[in-house]
């Protein structure tokens, strides 16, 4: 074979590898695994009783969307901390695509929750200091994947438009809710992780917002898994767990 | 990472410390690092001062004129008493010693008149040495054959003892320097017959060699046209330039080969081991105010990172990496840490300006700008401040 050759056949080998990675995000984002998992510090609440997930063997495919139902205390927030990383304090294993949460250094994890995986926290988790506006520039500037005319069309199908340049820690929970909400869709994402994203909004908002995130999560071509109290038609959903 | 972001950063990362502190460090760290290069400033020039190799760097060296001791067994030897190469090349190889010239005596006669108010005739002995061991050099000092002025140069310790001993006894007037200058003499050199007259006169004193001294050229052409000796002959006597003569190695030496000196000064011994002591003790003391300094400056960047903490908490729970958090801070101290370092190398250098001045109006001479060792404590100092700062900001928001 020729350099010539050898050049083009390395070509056409990285496009394809590319190709391919582009395919695999499209058409199979990530995958969740999770065995045996229980949470430490619910152990014996966990033990108690039956689960549709704590113990068990579970496996979410990237394009499904997944409602958690979950009684008070059963760990809806803890399952979520731990799915996005920020716990440890659990047995068993959780592996997103095929890569072992728990063995994730810090650079990695950042990648994956810059790129690849959203949450809306049940607490909001805004900078109060910022104003409603800098807490989606922040994070909207990380990866730049959505330019300032949409966020600032998203705040206003939200209610929220008049409200950029007021502090977060002005806002009432419900508008620092819409404005979380907006955050976590500012990024690339293969899942979105929600708990309880719309505890403080009216029947009205709740709508708008659902709307506006399945859209999103729709043009990513992203899963979601979203954690609640109580059943619920958010979204339709592909499965249900009882927690 | 664009400017509104940055922006951002800044005002949930670094706003929380306050301006106080942040002066403060900067002024602890600013004080260390002065003081550190101020000691190695005075060390290097204390250094150059007392054994600097250039021209100017002689004011800690000791001038010593060594002759091999006379003895009952090498007094009948020929040449018994005169230093051979191999004489000459194991004092070059002494750790102490710096320099080595060769004094040349006459070999020839030499009959001094002393005209005026004051005459007087005598033999005199003359000597020549290498110009650089002169402790300085008249500007009329060349000499060359044909030229019937000779210059010389004559020891204060016989101007003291003709003012203090033999011009009182015989009911002479004292003399001082500038009117020996002024005297004229004349000089006769050579066997009867054969003898060349000159008109002499001293051009300058010496404290260093205790004798007469003419120019090299001069006592080189006395010996070659009237004793038939040239230059390289095996000498008698040489001058040493010594860092210490009273070093232990150097006078176990001086004793075992036998050697004579006619100088056991110690005094600038003395003054190099206080300055010693005094430059060390400094340099411990600035190395010490340094680290407090550097520590100062660390705990205010630990403390403005554990302000932050909550904020870097959830940049981080949003996506931030710890490396571009790490990058964030850096790039806010290291230009910091920069402004110090060019600061108090500023400082320094008008240090040592308004030094090298003072030095100059005392007769000591300076260099104009720090040395060497100055910019590498700088450097050193620097890059160890730099790893520290890396390794704590990495460590503070890796957590």
């Amino acid at each position: 074979m020729t350099k010539r050759g050898a050049d083009a056949s390395r070509f056409c080998f990285v496009d394809m590898v590319r190709f391919l990675r582009c395919y695999s995000y499209i058409c199979f984002s990530m995958q969740l695994s999770v065995s045996g998992l229980m949470p430490v510090p619910l152990r014996e609440r966990v033990e108690g009783r039956t689960s549709g997930l704590w113990l068990r063997d579970l496996v979410l495919q990237g394009d499904e969307y997944v409602f958690v139902k979950a009684p008070s205390g059963t760990g809806k927030t803890t399952l979520i901390h731990m799915l996005y990383g920020i716990r440890g304090d659990y047995e068993g294993a959780m592996q997103w695509d095929g890569q072992v949460m728990r063995s994730m250094n810090a650079g990695a994890l950042a990648a994956l929750r810059a790129g690849k995986l959203s949450v809306i926290f049940q607490d909001m988790r805004l900078f109060p200091e910022l104003t409603a506006w800098e807490n989606l520039e922040i994070k909207r500037q990380l990866t730049d994947t959505v330019d300032e005319a949409t966020v600032k069309g998203w705040m206003q199908r939200l209610g929220i438009g008049n409200k950029s340049a007021s502090r977060a820690a002005t806002l009432s929970y419900g508008e620092q809710q819409r404005v979380a909400i907006i955050r976590a869709l500012l990024q690339p994402f293969e899942w979105l992780l929600m708990d309880e994203p719309f505890s403080h909004l009216d029947n009205e908002n709740k709508a708008k917002a659902a709307q506006l995130v399945l859209e999103v999560v729709k043009q990513r071509n992203a899963g979601l898994l979203l954690a609640d109290l109580d059943d619920n038609n958010y979204f339709p959903y592909t499965q249900t767990i009882d927690l | 990472m664009k400017q509104a972001q940055k922006s951002m950063l800044k005002h949930l990362l670094l706003y929380g410390t306050g301006r106080g502190r942040l002066w403060a460090a900067i002024g602890a760290l600013f004080v260390g690092n002065f003081l550190l290069l101020a000691s190695v400033l005075i060390w290097w020039n204390f250094n150059e001062l007392l054994y600097g190799k250039g021209e100017h760097g002689d004011a800690g060296s000791t001038y010593l004129v060594v002759g091999k001791q006379v003895t009952n067994t090498n007094v009948g030897l020929k040449g018994g008493t005169l230093f051979a190469d191999a004489d000459i090349a194991g004092l070059k190889q002494t750790p102490q010693v710096q320099e080595v010239g060769i004094i040349t005596s006459n070999k020839f006669p030499v009959w001094a008149v002393l005209g005026g108010q004051v005459a007087m005739s005598t033999d005199l002995p003359l000597e020549g040495v290498p110009d650089k061991f002169l402790d300085q050099k008249p500007t009329d000092w060349d000499w060359k054959p044909g030229r019937r002025d000779v210059p010389i140069i004559m020891s204060t310790q016989f101007l003291g003892l003709y003012n203090y001993v033999f011009a009182p006894s015989q009911g002479l007037p004292q003399l001082s320097e500038s009117s020996v200058k002024m005297i004229a003499l004349r000089i006769k050199i050579g066997p009867e017959g054969r003898a060349e007259t000159y008109s002499a006169h001293v051009v300058g004193f010496s404290d260093r060699i205790n004798s007469v001294i003419a120019p090299q050229s001069f006592i080189d052409y006395g010996n070659e046209r009237f004793a038939g000796q040239t230059a390289g002959a095996q000498p008698s006597q040489l001058i040493l330039k010594v860092k210490d003569p009273s070093d232990r190695h150097f006078t176990d030496y001086l004793k075992e080969k036998g050697y004579s000196t006619n100088n056991e000064n110690l005094r600038w011994s003395r003054i190099r081991e206080i300055v010693e002591v005094v430059t060390t003790a400094t340099g411990v003391l600035a190395v010490l105010l340094m680290g407090i300094g550097a520590l100062v400056f660390i705990l205010f960047i630990e403390l403005t990172i554990a302000r932050a903490h909550g904020s870097l908490l959830l940049l981080k729970e949003i996506g931030y990496g710890p490396g571009s958090l790490s990058g964030f801070m850096l790039g806010r101290f290291v230009p910091l840490i920069a402004g110090v370092v060019l600061a108090s190398s500023g400082a320094i250098t008008v240090l040592q300006y308004v030094a090298m001045r003072r030095a100059a109006e005392s007769g000591l001479w300076l260099h104009t700008l720090p040395g060497l060792p100055v910019w590498v404590a700088m450097s050193a100092s620097t890059a160890v401040l730099l790893l520290l700062v890396v390794r704590s900001v990495r460590a503070a928001i890796g957590k």
